[in-house]
């Protein structure tokens, strides 16, 4: 497909932004977990700090697959910091829908991405991936990922409100 | 013990830089920190830090056998969870050994929880290493759970090489 375009996200976007979030998460059979609202994705990405970035793919209307969806893909990502090695590129979501997908678009994503990486000075970009996701693994590993969860034992510790609670009440 | 656990200043960097040293020759890789004193200042204190500290600081009686004061440190940022929204991500916690077992490492986890509430996130997140056994014990007492092995999430790293090839649109 000759004509896609990949831009910044814009506050108009926030609506296909939360819709492609929920079908990203539907693949991954987590649908329900997503609580995110348009009303926090525009305080969060578009105020004074963002906590994120975004960039979307759109098609223009005669290249449409699905009918009324011009928003095709999107990536989510923040700057991270390492003590020993400074600024990372952290990849929090990243998904083009299924219409779309064979046609370079992905690639051409995370070609954007990792030049903004270069660009902001980070050494390294970072992301997680569920081990049962072995397309995406696959994709990511021909292009010279490498899994710090096997090679060097991270692994991914979470604490949920509830606890936080608990704890930031201790004294 | 006595001691205070506080928001870190610029003068803090030279106290942090020398713990973060601390923490990877204990683990024999100091040669891999690249960031310097200079670093931190730059990247944690400016108009847009890209991380925030907290010092672990005991009274002047009280310090170590090298004559130091601040005697812990964390390092942490806020991320974005696509489903649940804002989230803090604690990249370093460190107590230096002599003071360890007094309750410290609990503070400054307790101090970034509350930091991390008060700017609306719903979830603390960490990495933590398979071999560490005594971290892994401390953190599932406070009510973390370990998302690498539950959701079978791994953490991966593009970096070097792989960074640009990845940029250039190489495949």
């Amino acid at each position: 497909m000759a004509l896609f375009n990949l831009r910044k996200a814009e506050p108009k976007d926030v609506p296909d932004i939360l819709r492609l979030i929920k079908e990203l998460a539907k693949y991954e059979e987590m649908e329900d977990q997503v609580i995110l609202t348009e009303k926090d994705l525009l305080e969060d990405g578009f105020g004074d700090h963002p906590f994120y970035h975004c960039v979307v793919a759109d098609v223009p209307t005669e290249h449409q697959k699905v009918e009324g969806y011009s928003v095709i893909g999107f990536a989510m990502y923040y700057f991270t910091y390492d003590p020993w090695i400074g600024k990372l590129l952290y990849l929090e979501d990243f998904y083009v829908m299924k219409e779309y997908r064979g046609f370079g678009i992905g690639s051409e994503i995370l070609k954007t991405l990792s030049d903004t990486a270069v660009k902001n000075r980070c050494s390294s970009m970072h992301f997680i991936v569920a081990e049962s996701n072995k397309a995406s693994i696959d994709f990511y590993k021909r292009r010279g990922a490498s899994d710090l969860s096997l090679q060097e034992g991270w692994r991914l510790f979470r604490i949920d409100k509830e606890n936080l609670l608990k704890m930031s009440a201790e004294e | 013990m006595d001691f205070t656990i506080r928001a870190a200043t610029l003068e803090d960097c030279k106290d942090i830089s020398r713990m973060i040293l601390e923490l990877a020759e204990h683990e024999k890789v100091s040669d891999q920190v690249k960031i310097t004193q200079k670093d931190l200042e730059q990247d944690g204190f400016s108009k847009n830090p890209f991380f925030h500290g907290i010092i672990a600081e005991v009274p002047e009686h009280l310090k170590s056998r090298d004559g130091h004061t601040k005697v812990g440190y964390s390092l942490y940022f806020y991320t974005y969870s696509s489903w649940k929204g804002r989230a803090v991500y604690m990249e370093d916690l460190y107590v230096m050994p002599e003071f360890r077992g007094k309750g410290i490492g609990k503070a400054l986890m307790s101090k970034v929880s509350q930091l991390g509430l008060a700017a609306g996130c719903t979830q603390l997140n960490f990495t933590v290493l398979d071999w560490n056994k005594s971290s892994l014990d401390f953190y599932l007492k406070q009510g973390c759970w370990d998302v690498t092995s539950d959701l079978g999430y791994h953490c991966m790293r593009c970096e070097g090489d792989a960074l640009e090839n990845l940029a250039q649109g190489d495949l």
